[in-house]
Protein backbone atom coordinates (compact mmCIF):
# COMPACT_ATOMS: atom_id res chain seq x y z
CA UNK A 1 0.00 0.00 0.00
CA UNK A 2 1.22 3.16 -0.57
CA UNK A 3 0.98 6.20 1.71
CA UNK A 4 0.37 9.79 0.21
CA UNK A 5 2.73 12.14 1.39
CA UNK A 6 0.95 14.70 3.16
CA UNK A 7 0.22 18.08 2.29
CA UNK A 8 2.84 20.45 3.57
CA UNK A 9 1.11 23.34 4.74
CA UNK A 10 3.47 26.12 5.79
CA UNK A 11 4.47 27.25 9.46
CA UNK A 12 2.40 30.22 10.60
CA UNK A 13 5.57 31.39 12.40
CA UNK A 14 7.37 31.90 9.35
CA UNK A 15 7.03 34.65 7.05
CA UNK A 16 5.77 31.91 4.24
CA UNK A 17 2.87 30.96 6.04
CA UNK A 18 2.10 34.55 7.46
CA UNK A 19 -1.62 36.37 6.28
CA UNK A 20 -0.84 39.52 4.29
CA UNK A 21 -1.90 41.84 7.37
CA UNK A 22 0.67 40.20 9.68
CA UNK A 23 3.34 40.50 6.93
CA UNK A 24 2.86 44.28 6.55
CA UNK A 25 2.50 45.28 10.51
CA UNK A 26 6.16 43.27 10.42
CA UNK A 27 7.60 45.48 7.40
CA UNK A 28 6.43 48.62 9.08
CA UNK A 29 8.35 47.60 11.82
CA UNK A 30 11.56 47.11 9.36
CA UNK A 31 11.52 43.23 9.32
CA UNK A 32 12.85 42.57 6.17
CA UNK A 33 12.49 39.17 5.92
CA UNK A 34 8.34 40.00 6.33
CA UNK A 35 8.58 42.19 3.64
CA UNK A 36 10.98 39.98 1.21
CA UNK A 37 7.97 37.03 1.37
CA UNK A 38 5.51 40.19 0.31
CA UNK A 39 7.69 41.01 -2.81
CA UNK A 40 8.13 36.95 -3.63
CA UNK A 41 4.11 36.97 -3.17
CA UNK A 42 3.60 40.08 -5.61
CA UNK A 43 6.55 39.95 -7.81
CA UNK A 44 5.51 37.77 -10.62
CA UNK A 45 2.09 39.83 -11.14
CA UNK A 46 4.03 43.80 -10.29
CA UNK A 47 7.02 42.63 -13.34
CA UNK A 48 4.17 41.62 -15.89
CA UNK A 49 1.77 44.47 -15.36
CA UNK A 50 4.90 46.45 -16.21
CA UNK A 51 6.65 44.86 -18.41
CA UNK A 52 3.72 44.88 -20.62
CA UNK A 53 3.24 48.20 -20.09
CA UNK A 54 6.89 48.74 -21.55
CA UNK A 55 7.52 46.18 -23.91
CA UNK A 56 11.16 45.82 -22.44
CA UNK A 57 12.39 43.35 -20.09
CA UNK A 58 15.21 45.82 -18.68
CA UNK A 59 12.77 48.41 -17.68
CA UNK A 60 10.71 46.13 -16.76
CA UNK A 61 13.12 44.78 -14.30
CA UNK A 62 14.09 48.32 -13.46
CA UNK A 63 10.46 49.75 -12.43
CA UNK A 64 9.95 46.86 -10.41
CA UNK A 65 12.18 47.20 -8.05
CA UNK A 66 11.66 50.53 -7.65
CA UNK A 67 8.24 50.21 -6.85
CA UNK A 68 8.59 47.82 -4.20
CA UNK A 69 11.57 49.65 -2.71
CA UNK A 70 8.97 52.62 -2.93
CA UNK A 71 6.35 50.72 -1.10
CA UNK A 72 9.03 50.01 1.56
CA UNK A 73 9.75 52.98 2.23
CA UNK A 74 6.22 54.48 1.91
CA UNK A 75 4.77 51.66 3.97
CA UNK A 76 4.59 54.16 7.18
CA UNK A 77 1.83 55.96 5.28
CA UNK A 78 -0.31 52.89 4.27
CA UNK A 79 -3.22 53.40 6.20
CA UNK A 80 -4.85 50.22 5.47
CA UNK A 81 -7.66 51.66 3.65
CA UNK A 82 -7.14 49.24 0.65
CA UNK A 83 -5.56 46.11 0.35
CA UNK A 84 -1.76 46.32 0.70
CA UNK A 85 -1.79 44.43 -3.36
CA UNK A 86 -4.06 46.88 -4.55
CA UNK A 87 -1.38 50.09 -2.77
CA UNK A 88 1.41 48.20 -4.45
CA UNK A 89 -0.11 48.04 -7.68
CA UNK A 90 -1.41 51.88 -7.40
CA UNK A 91 2.76 52.65 -6.50
CA UNK A 92 3.96 50.22 -9.80
CA UNK A 93 1.35 51.79 -11.88
CA UNK A 94 1.85 55.09 -11.61
CA UNK A 95 5.77 54.81 -11.27
CA UNK A 96 5.20 53.49 -14.50
CA UNK A 97 2.94 55.88 -16.39
CA UNK A 98 5.36 58.35 -15.18
CA UNK A 99 8.15 56.41 -16.80
CA UNK A 100 6.61 55.89 -20.02
CA UNK A 101 5.72 60.21 -20.13
CA UNK A 102 9.09 60.81 -19.53
CA UNK A 103 10.79 58.42 -22.50
CA UNK A 104 7.25 59.66 -24.51
CA UNK A 105 7.19 57.98 -27.96
CA UNK A 106 10.71 56.41 -27.93
CA UNK A 107 10.38 52.73 -27.80
CA UNK A 108 12.43 50.28 -27.71
CA UNK A 109 11.16 46.52 -27.40
CA UNK A 110 13.16 44.11 -25.66
CA UNK A 111 10.53 41.16 -25.59
CA UNK A 112 10.43 38.10 -23.65
CA UNK A 113 10.28 34.83 -25.00
CA UNK A 114 7.16 33.01 -25.51
CA UNK A 115 6.81 30.12 -23.18
CA UNK A 116 6.06 26.06 -24.71
CA UNK A 117 2.42 26.13 -23.92
CA UNK A 118 1.83 28.92 -26.33
CA UNK A 119 1.38 26.49 -29.13
CA UNK A 120 -0.40 24.97 -27.40
CA UNK A 121 -3.14 27.44 -27.33
CA UNK A 122 -6.25 26.47 -29.62
CA UNK A 123 -6.90 29.99 -29.52
CA UNK A 124 -4.18 31.42 -30.41
CA UNK A 125 -3.05 28.73 -32.84
CA UNK A 126 -6.25 29.18 -35.23
CA UNK A 127 -5.34 33.00 -35.36
CA UNK A 128 -2.41 32.11 -37.16
CA UNK A 129 -2.36 32.57 -40.44
CA UNK A 130 -2.29 29.49 -43.11
CA UNK A 131 0.31 31.35 -44.94
CA UNK A 132 3.07 31.31 -42.09
CA UNK A 133 5.99 28.87 -42.78
CA UNK A 134 6.09 27.52 -39.37
CA UNK A 135 3.83 28.24 -36.45
CA UNK A 136 7.18 29.77 -33.97
CA UNK A 137 7.70 32.67 -36.58
CA UNK A 138 4.19 33.35 -37.08
CA UNK A 139 3.72 33.37 -32.59
CA UNK A 140 6.90 35.62 -33.05
CA UNK A 141 5.59 37.85 -35.64
CA UNK A 142 2.57 37.82 -34.15
CA UNK A 143 3.90 38.77 -30.77
CA UNK A 144 6.23 41.79 -32.14
CA UNK A 145 2.62 42.71 -34.14
CA UNK A 146 0.94 43.11 -31.15
CA UNK A 147 3.36 44.61 -28.73
CA UNK A 148 3.69 47.49 -31.43
CA UNK A 149 -0.27 48.05 -31.45
CA UNK A 150 0.23 48.09 -27.89
CA UNK A 151 2.53 50.90 -27.55
CA UNK A 152 0.27 52.94 -30.13
CA UNK A 153 -1.97 53.01 -27.24
CA UNK A 154 -2.33 55.90 -24.85
CA UNK A 155 -0.71 55.23 -21.24
CA UNK A 156 -4.03 55.14 -19.78
CA UNK A 157 -5.87 53.17 -22.15
CA UNK A 158 -3.07 50.65 -22.53
CA UNK A 159 -2.79 50.07 -18.75
CA UNK A 160 -6.90 49.68 -18.80
CA UNK A 161 -6.00 46.58 -21.51
CA UNK A 162 -2.90 45.27 -19.79
CA UNK A 163 -5.60 44.82 -16.30
CA UNK A 164 -8.24 43.64 -17.76
CA UNK A 165 -7.54 41.55 -20.72
CA UNK A 166 -4.15 40.23 -19.79
CA UNK A 167 -3.83 40.34 -16.06
CA UNK A 168 -7.68 39.46 -15.29
CA UNK A 169 -8.40 42.36 -13.36
CA UNK A 170 -11.99 43.12 -12.61
CA UNK A 171 -13.52 46.83 -13.26
CA UNK A 172 -13.86 47.17 -9.77
CA UNK A 173 -10.07 46.51 -9.06
CA UNK A 174 -8.64 48.39 -12.32
CA UNK A 175 -10.58 51.46 -10.55
CA UNK A 176 -9.30 51.68 -7.59
CA UNK A 177 -6.04 50.81 -9.04
CA UNK A 178 -5.88 53.79 -11.52
CA UNK A 179 -8.00 56.10 -9.00
CA UNK A 180 -10.97 56.54 -11.57
CA UNK A 181 -14.42 55.17 -11.83
CA UNK A 182 -15.85 52.34 -13.37
CA UNK A 183 -17.58 54.32 -15.95
CA UNK A 184 -14.01 55.73 -17.18
CA UNK A 185 -12.85 52.25 -17.19
CA UNK A 186 -15.07 50.69 -19.13
CA UNK A 187 -15.31 53.75 -22.01
CA UNK A 188 -10.98 53.53 -21.88
CA UNK A 189 -11.51 49.89 -22.46
CA UNK A 190 -13.81 49.89 -25.41
CA UNK A 191 -11.86 52.77 -27.23
CA UNK A 192 -8.47 50.80 -26.66
CA UNK A 193 -10.12 47.61 -27.55
CA UNK A 194 -11.42 49.55 -30.69
CA UNK A 195 -8.16 51.40 -31.76
CA UNK A 196 -5.95 47.72 -31.12
CA UNK A 197 -8.50 45.80 -33.72
CA UNK A 198 -7.80 48.69 -35.81
CA UNK A 199 -4.42 48.07 -36.01
CA UNK A 200 -3.95 44.32 -35.85
CA UNK A 201 -6.48 44.26 -38.43
CA UNK A 202 -4.94 42.12 -40.54
CA UNK A 203 -4.49 39.02 -37.97
CA UNK A 204 -7.81 39.30 -36.41
CA UNK A 205 -10.80 37.22 -38.58
CA UNK A 206 -13.78 39.96 -39.51
CA UNK B 1 -22.01 44.77 -23.49
CA UNK B 2 -21.96 41.41 -24.09
CA UNK B 3 -22.12 42.14 -27.93
CA UNK B 4 -18.87 43.98 -27.41
CA UNK B 5 -17.56 41.60 -25.69
CA UNK B 6 -17.85 38.69 -28.92
CA UNK B 7 -16.80 41.73 -31.41
CA UNK B 8 -13.32 42.18 -29.15
CA UNK B 9 -13.24 38.16 -28.66
CA UNK B 10 -10.58 37.42 -31.50
CA UNK B 11 -8.69 40.34 -30.05
CA UNK B 12 -9.07 38.93 -26.52
CA UNK B 13 -7.33 35.79 -27.62
CA UNK B 14 -4.60 37.91 -29.32
CA UNK B 15 -3.95 39.64 -26.30
CA UNK B 16 -3.73 36.00 -24.46
CA UNK B 17 -0.11 35.92 -26.18
CA UNK B 18 1.07 38.16 -23.73
CA UNK B 19 0.44 35.98 -21.37
CA UNK B 20 2.98 33.59 -22.74
CA UNK B 21 5.82 35.86 -22.72
CA UNK B 22 8.15 34.78 -20.04
CA UNK B 23 11.32 36.54 -18.30
CA UNK B 24 14.41 34.61 -18.44
CA UNK B 25 14.30 31.56 -16.26
CA UNK B 26 15.36 31.88 -12.82
CA UNK B 27 14.81 35.62 -13.19
CA UNK B 28 12.00 35.72 -10.40
CA UNK B 29 14.66 33.72 -7.82
CA UNK B 30 16.73 36.40 -7.19
CA UNK B 31 14.44 39.28 -7.70
CA UNK B 32 13.52 39.96 -4.33
CA UNK B 33 17.04 39.44 -3.25
CA UNK B 34 17.50 42.18 -5.32
CA UNK B 35 15.20 44.33 -4.08
CA UNK B 36 16.07 43.84 -0.30
CA UNK B 37 19.52 43.89 -1.15
CA UNK B 38 19.07 48.14 -2.59
CA UNK B 39 17.37 48.38 0.41
CA UNK B 40 19.42 47.52 3.35
CA UNK B 41 21.94 49.31 0.94
CA UNK B 42 20.25 52.07 1.00
CA UNK B 43 19.02 52.52 4.71
CA UNK B 44 23.02 52.10 5.31
CA UNK B 45 23.98 54.52 3.33
CA UNK B 46 21.07 56.89 4.99
CA UNK B 47 21.60 56.06 8.44
CA UNK B 48 25.86 56.23 7.95
CA UNK B 49 26.72 59.25 6.45
CA UNK B 50 25.45 62.86 7.35
CA UNK B 51 27.17 64.42 4.45
CA UNK B 52 25.00 62.61 2.13
CA UNK B 53 22.26 63.14 3.38
CA UNK B 54 23.49 67.07 4.16
CA UNK B 55 24.44 66.38 -0.25
CA UNK B 56 20.88 65.66 -0.49
CA UNK B 57 18.86 68.35 1.27
CA UNK B 58 21.17 71.57 1.14
CA UNK B 59 23.62 71.06 -1.85
CA UNK B 60 24.52 74.64 -2.06
CA UNK B 61 25.63 74.74 1.07
CA UNK B 62 27.84 71.45 0.83
CA UNK B 63 28.98 73.59 -2.22
CA UNK B 64 30.13 76.37 0.09
CA UNK B 65 31.91 74.39 2.82
CA UNK B 66 34.07 72.78 0.63
CA UNK B 67 35.76 75.62 -0.66
CA UNK B 68 37.28 75.65 2.82
CA UNK B 69 38.49 72.57 2.42
CA UNK B 70 42.55 72.15 2.66
CA UNK B 71 42.67 76.26 2.02
CA UNK B 72 43.07 77.17 5.56
CA UNK B 73 44.40 80.44 4.03
CA UNK B 74 40.95 81.03 2.72
CA UNK B 75 38.99 80.73 5.81
CA UNK B 76 41.59 82.34 7.90
CA UNK B 77 40.96 85.23 5.45
CA UNK B 78 37.37 84.25 5.68
CA UNK B 79 37.48 84.40 9.62
CA UNK B 80 39.04 87.68 9.70
CA UNK B 81 37.29 89.75 7.15
CA UNK B 82 34.20 88.75 9.35
CA UNK B 83 35.93 89.44 13.12
CA UNK B 84 36.45 93.25 10.87
CA UNK B 85 33.15 93.49 10.04
CA UNK B 86 32.00 93.05 13.54
CA UNK B 87 33.85 95.64 14.90
CA UNK B 88 33.50 98.08 12.36
CA UNK B 89 29.20 97.23 12.90
CA UNK B 90 30.08 98.13 16.80
CA UNK B 91 32.35 101.27 16.18
CA UNK B 92 29.93 102.50 13.76
CA UNK B 93 26.89 101.94 16.51
CA UNK B 94 28.61 104.03 18.57
CA UNK B 95 29.33 106.54 16.79
CA UNK B 96 26.17 107.10 15.78
CA UNK B 97 25.08 106.96 19.61
CA UNK B 98 27.81 109.37 20.09
CA UNK B 99 27.80 111.03 16.85
CA UNK B 100 25.50 114.66 17.69
CA UNK B 101 28.07 115.05 20.71
CA UNK B 102 30.80 114.91 18.64
CA UNK B 103 29.84 117.07 16.46
CA UNK B 104 28.56 119.78 19.02
CA UNK B 105 31.88 119.11 20.60
CA UNK B 106 33.77 120.23 17.57
CA UNK B 107 31.42 123.35 17.53
CA UNK B 108 32.60 124.21 21.16
CA UNK B 109 35.90 125.04 19.95
CA UNK B 110 34.59 127.73 17.69
CA UNK B 111 32.17 128.87 20.15
CA UNK B 112 35.11 129.44 22.35
CA UNK B 113 36.52 131.52 19.34
CA UNK B 114 33.61 133.50 19.11
CA UNK B 115 33.75 134.13 23.09
CA UNK B 116 36.90 135.65 22.91
CA UNK B 117 35.14 138.56 21.07
CA UNK B 118 33.45 140.64 23.92
CA UNK B 119 30.49 142.11 22.11
CA UNK B 120 29.61 138.42 20.88
CA UNK B 121 29.65 137.28 24.12
CA UNK B 122 27.74 139.66 25.95
CA UNK B 123 25.09 139.39 23.21
CA UNK B 124 24.79 135.16 23.53
CA UNK B 125 25.60 133.81 26.78
CA UNK B 126 24.60 134.84 30.71
CA UNK B 127 27.86 134.47 31.88
CA UNK B 128 29.41 137.36 30.22
CA UNK B 129 26.35 139.48 30.14
CA UNK B 130 25.69 139.87 33.49
CA UNK B 131 28.37 142.01 35.59
CA UNK B 132 27.65 141.84 38.55
CA UNK B 133 28.29 138.13 39.05
CA UNK B 134 25.95 135.24 39.51
CA UNK B 135 25.45 132.13 38.06
CA UNK B 136 26.99 130.97 34.63
CA UNK B 137 25.09 128.11 33.46
CA UNK B 138 26.67 126.71 30.05
CA UNK B 139 23.96 125.36 27.78
CA UNK B 140 25.76 123.63 25.40
CA UNK B 141 24.86 119.73 26.08
CA UNK B 142 28.10 118.93 24.62
CA UNK B 143 29.71 119.87 27.86
CA UNK B 144 27.83 117.50 29.53
CA UNK B 145 30.13 114.90 31.27
CA UNK B 146 29.44 111.03 29.62
CA UNK B 147 29.00 108.90 32.60
CA UNK B 148 30.55 105.63 30.70
CA UNK B 149 31.69 103.89 27.74
CA UNK B 150 30.50 100.76 26.87
CA UNK B 151 28.48 101.04 29.88
CA UNK B 152 31.29 101.40 32.44
CA UNK B 153 32.69 104.06 33.93
CA UNK B 154 35.43 105.76 31.42
CA UNK B 155 38.26 108.27 31.50
CA UNK B 156 36.85 109.68 28.82
CA UNK B 157 34.54 111.64 30.34
CA UNK B 158 37.51 113.84 32.20
CA UNK B 159 37.90 114.84 28.37
CA UNK B 160 35.10 116.70 28.32
CA UNK B 161 34.25 119.75 30.09
CA UNK B 162 31.99 119.61 32.94
CA UNK B 163 29.59 122.74 33.93
CA UNK B 164 30.71 125.23 35.66
CA UNK B 165 28.29 126.14 38.65
CA UNK B 166 30.95 128.87 40.16
CA UNK B 167 30.01 132.47 40.26
CA UNK B 168 30.92 134.62 37.80
CA UNK B 169 33.69 137.69 38.61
Amino acid sequence: MIMSEPATTPDPNTPAGMLEGDLVKRARRGDLHAYDELVKRYQERIYATIYHMTSNHEDANDLAQEAFIKAYSALKSFKGGSSFYTWLYRIAVNKTINFLKQRKNKFHLSLNDIDFNAEHDPDLMALISDKTPTREVGLSELQKKLNEALLRLSEPHRMVVVLHDVQGQSHDEIAEIMGCNIGTVRSRLFYARQQLQGHLAEYIKP
Amino acid sequence: MNQSENNFKDLKNLLKLKRHEVPPPGFFNQFSDGVIARIREGESRGAGSFAERLNDSAPWLVRFLRIFEAKPGVIGGFATSLCLLLLFGVVLAERSESGPQNILTASSGQADSLVSSPSLASATTPEFGSADGGIAISTNASLQPVASVFGQPSGAASLFQSASFAPAH
